[in-house]
């Protein structure tokens, strides 16, 4: 009897030990994936930096990598991406950040109901189906609004990828609005401030680390965003640094759009080859430094916040005060010397009158009626989003609905896709979406049991959380690049579905890892505690006791993953995707997806109008409906959450 | 008090109004004289070409150019079809695309006097225009060797003149008799040539129903890097081999001609046809409006 039982407490230690080994090794694969990516990007790379030198590539003025003699130089195509991303957020951060007071504070129980989950389904447009937006009706808008020789441009590519952030950064500050802790507003109101005064001093400075958090999230997007960009920036040949700074007409040409457009031509293993990789390289370092950087910035906010007024300010209050100053006017003064140099002298002057005109008017005015503009303004900016998105959303829909029918669904193409239907690609979107979500479940699950069950705070887990999150700042081209270089050439995979639905995986894995730890933080720690004090080991406590209530949060997780994997072009681009109305009967073949389909009706095939509509719509229809799956799920899920 | 306070708040409630007023007023202002200062957009050129790895661009760069350099303000598009789609939209704009991507929302221009179209570059006389190739490893054998052969045929260059490319001349029929052929053939490569290798492996497919054939695309270099190393039976390029590409022992086949259509949008009215050396001109960037031509 005592052997027996031994025994049985032998397997089960080892059960124990295997488990916990398992979950461990899903927990590095976040590492290994991010490291065998520089690993590869910088491998391919190589060649270039050691014959062009790393500095000569860095700061070379001129991109022509088929001259003669051909020139390798990146500088202008960092400038245009940085300036393409801050343009970008000039219009989402104002807009994003009053959208997300409005849904927070200003919006009654019902509105809110109804405007949250919108704009958190717009986060889920795919990226093809705005640049194909953007092709049609944006760069045409543009040029004859402002009549310019021609409508692609910064100002388009800053619009667009503004308005595609725009979802993104105002669910991440909301969340961060909306968790700041009632009794501070309440005793905000409680001394007699009103309501705008509470949010503008209390609830968005409580709120400032989720909000730059959510900025930070946007900048990433926006960096790293191919497929929109490289469909509506104009691309100079050479990269083009626009000619003054600030002329916003001019056409631009950034680091992923060179990716998107050469990747497909160049020939394996030259020196373009390599220089594309170097590129590749490049963006990385750069979304690097910026989640490094939020990361630093988040770090130090929540210190401050912690240790909050008990410390003794180095500088006096007073000191701190002119400093403030006399920075903001040293910031005033530069930018209206780059203005002046821009638009000249007049426009300036209007300028600064209208600021003097608001300034005066804002100092005498009563702090209910400066309430009651600022109350309009925030309206306003969840007003404008929400006609930015409807005008895309009813371009797409009017356009596209002439199309749809059960035929479009269930047939093949014709005639290269200007007839019939979409049938082959649906299906290569699911296997390709199946496959991915069938590989990162299982490690993104194992990885966040391992950082939320297995491990306290430490060390490893810092390790293991920068990965992720290092991950998930990793431009969607770069993945393919990587996807190309290691499955495609390395691997011998050739073109494949297989090729594309790991390429896929790793993408969504950081998205699926943080949501499972966020459904496994929920479940209380009293419930394990009284597994343990049963005699439950841990892997029986996690299996039977924290798994089953977590499991809503992970299915919402995974949707969200499906949804990403389902929209995305760029990763698919080099590793899986064909144009043809073939269905693959084994992971080896390659595959036909729905953005790849549209991709290629809007670019390559004349003639196709109708059929780029429908397909358009199908996707969006496919991606907001799996999206509105996972946030039906999760208020579900949250509502029943009642421990 | 209280009514004094209600007043003072109606004022300013006024004045609010009113500096709001301004400040429209004001930026209205600004807004249209911004405008009004650019005007004429339309005459001025918008040079449309593609991207420095396409086989048309290579051409172009050769034929046209003389191996000089491109104006930097050239925009390139990764594909013909993205080509005619922004000078349709860009009254300014002009671009080079494939014969077969002329249609009545865009203008092809005459060179030289000749109008751009199949029967002018059989006949030789329209100056632009490029082969078109397929590629394997060593010289074809077995379902490659017949694939070739039926694009090369009567039935296959019907398909390259359906498609808008140029047919090779003096072609003789497919004949499939007494012949078998089963297994699996990779056709991968440039998005040019696809219609032809799709269309043709639809109709190829019919004759021989137990082989089959996949057509994919990807680009010509990709095509091409997949015949090297064996994951494609064929490829596809709208462009020759680079050197580094050479040496690999890969075998080529012309299967048509593709010409080069210059394409203006339908509201340029200033001209009908350009001479090539007005067009390497408008290229180079020296010339940059469209009324300096039109003279």
């Amino acid at each position: 009897m005592v052997k027996i039982f031994h025994l049985s407490w032998k397997v089960s230690l080892l059960k124990e030990k295997g488990m916990k080994t398992l979950f461990f090794l899903s927990a590095i694969s976040a590492i290994i994936v991010i490291f065998s990516i520089i690993f590869f990007l910088f491998r391919d790379a190589y060649p270039i930096f050691q014959k062009e030198g790393v500095v000569d590539f860095l700061i070379g003025m001129r991109w022509y990598p088929t001259g003669q003699p051909p020139l390798y130089g990146a500088f202008p195509l960092i400038v245009d991406t940085l300036l393409v991303t801050l343009g970008a957020m000039l219009i989402a951060i104002p807009l994003s950040i009053g959208s997300a007071i409005f849904i927070a504070e200003l919006a009654t129980p019902r509105m809110k109901a109804i405007i949250k989950p919108a704009i958190e389904l717009l986060a889920g447009i795919p990226s093809v189906v705005f640049g194909f937006f953007g092709l049609i009706v944006l760069t045409t808008w543009l040029q004859i609004t402002f009549d310019v020789p021609t409508g692609e441009s910064w100002l388009a590519g800053s619009i667009l990828l503004g308005i595609m952030a725009i979802p993104t950064i105002t669910s991440v500050a909301e969340d961060a609005i909306s968790s700041v802790p009632r009794e501070y507003k309440e005793g905000s109101l409680a001394v007699g401030a009103t309501r705008w005064q509470t949010i503008s001093k209390i609830v968005v400075p409580s709120a400032i680390s989720g909000i730059t958090a959510a900025i930070i999230l946007g900048i990433g997007r926006a960096i790293g965003e191919t497929m929109a960009v490289m469909m509506v920036c104009g691309n100079p040949t050479y990269g083009l640094i626009p000619n003054p700074i600030t002329n916003i007409f001019a056409p631009i040409k950034t680091l992923t759009a060179t990716l998107g457009i050469e990747m497909g031509e160049v020939a394996t293993g030259s020196d373009h080859y390599s220089a594309l990789f170097g590129l590749a390289l490049i963006l990385l370092i750069i979304t690097l430094i910026v989640n490094i950087l939020a990361t630093l910035i988040l770090g130090r906010l929540k210190e401050k916040q912690r240790s909050g007024s008990m410390r003794q300010p180095i500088i006096s209050f007073e000191l701190g005060k002119k400093i403030k100053q006399s920075f903001y006017l040293i910031i005033g003064i530069f930018i209206v010397i780059i203005l002046l140099l821009a638009i000249g002298i007049i426009p300036v002057i209007a300028v600064l009158v209208i600021l003097a005109l608001m300034y005066y008017s804002l100092k005498k005015i009563s702090i209910k009626i400066k309430q009651k503009i600022a109350f309009s303004i925030i309206s306003l900016s969840i007003i404008i989003v929400i006609i930015f998105l409807g005008i895309i959303l009813a371009y797409i829909v009017t356009n596209g609905v002439g199309a749809l029918n059960w035929e479009f669904i269930t047939t093949g193409p014709s005639n290269l896709g200007r007839s019939g239907g979409i049938f082959p690609s649906i299906i290569g979107t699911l296997y390709l979406v199946a496959g991915a979500i069938a590989i990162s479940l299982p490690l993104g699950v194992g990885a966040a049991i391992f950082l939320h069950e297995y491990t306290r705070e430490g060390i490893v887990t810092k390790i293991i959380r920068a990965g992720a999150d290092l991950l998930n700042g990793t431009p969607s081209i770069v993945f393919g690049l990587f996807g190309f270089a290691f499955f495609v050439l390395y691997l011998k995979f050739g073109f494949s579905l297989l090729a594309g639905q790991i390429t896929l995986a790793f993408m969504i894995l950081p998205t699926i890892i943080r949501t499972t730890e966020e459904a496994l933080k929920s479940v209380p720690q009293s419930l394990r505690e009284g597994s343990y004090a049963l005699g439950a080991t841990k892997w029986q406590t996690i299996r039977k006791v924290v798994l089953p209530p977590a499991a809503p949060g992970i299915l919402t997780g995974a949707i969200l993953g499906i949804g990403r994997a389902a929209g995305e072009t760029a990763p698919i681009l080099f590793t899986a995707v064909v144009f043809s109305d073939f269905i693959p009967s084994s992971i080896l073949q390659p595959v036909n997806a729905l953005p790849y389909h549209l991709f290629t009706l809007a670019t390559s095939i004349p003639g196709s109008k109708q059929n780029q509509a429908g397909t358009a719509l199908v996707l969006l229809l496919l991606v907001i409906g799996i999206y509105l799956i996972a946030i039906l799920l999760r208020n579900r899920f949250r509502k029943n959450m009642k421990w | 008090m209280i009514k004094i306070n209600q007043q003072k708040e109606k004022q300013k409630t006024g004045m609010t109004i009113i500096s709001i007023i301004v400040i429209l007023a004001l930026s209205t202002i600004w807004f249209s004289g911004c405008v009004q200062q650019q005007g004429q957009s339309g005459a001025v050129i918008v040079l449309i070409g593609r991207d420095s790895t396409s086989g048309t661009r290579e051409f172009f760069w050769t034929f046209v150019m003389g191996k000089a350099n491109f104006s930097a303000l050239l925009l390139e598009k990764n594909s013909n079809g993205a080509v005619q789609q922004t000078v349709a939209q860009t009254p300014g704009a002009v671009g080079y695309v494939g014969l077969g991507y002329v249609d009545t929302t865009v203008k092809a221009l005459k060179i030289n006097n000749i109008t751009a179209n199949v029967q002018n570059v059989l006949a030789g006389t329209y100056p632009i225009s490029r082969d078109l190739y397929l590629f394997t490893k060593g010289n074809s054998t077995g379902s490659a060797k017949e694939l070739i052969l039926y694009i090369q045929s009567t039935e296959g260059q019907g398909i390259v003149t359906q498609e808008g490319f140029v047919p090779l001349q003096n072609t003789v029929p497919y004949s499939s008799s007494g012949k078998t052929l089963s297994g699996t053939l990779t056709v991968s490569g440039s998005t040019t040539v696809l219609p032809i290798a799709d269309k043709a492996a639809t109709a190829f497919k019919a004759l021989y129903p137990d082989l089959t054939v996949t057509v994919t695309g990807g680009g010509s270099g990709a095509g091409i890097s997949a015949v090297s190393q064996g994951t494609a039976d064929i490829g596809m390029s709208s462009r020759d081999l680079q050197t580094s590409e050479q040496g690999k022992g890969l075998v080529k086949y012309i299967i048509g001609k593709d010409g080069i259509a210059i394409i203006v949008n339908p509201q340029n009215t200033y001209l009908d046809g350009l001479t090539l050396a007005q067009l390497k001109s408008i290229y180079l960037g020296d010339t940059t409006n469209w009324k300096d031509l039109s003279k």
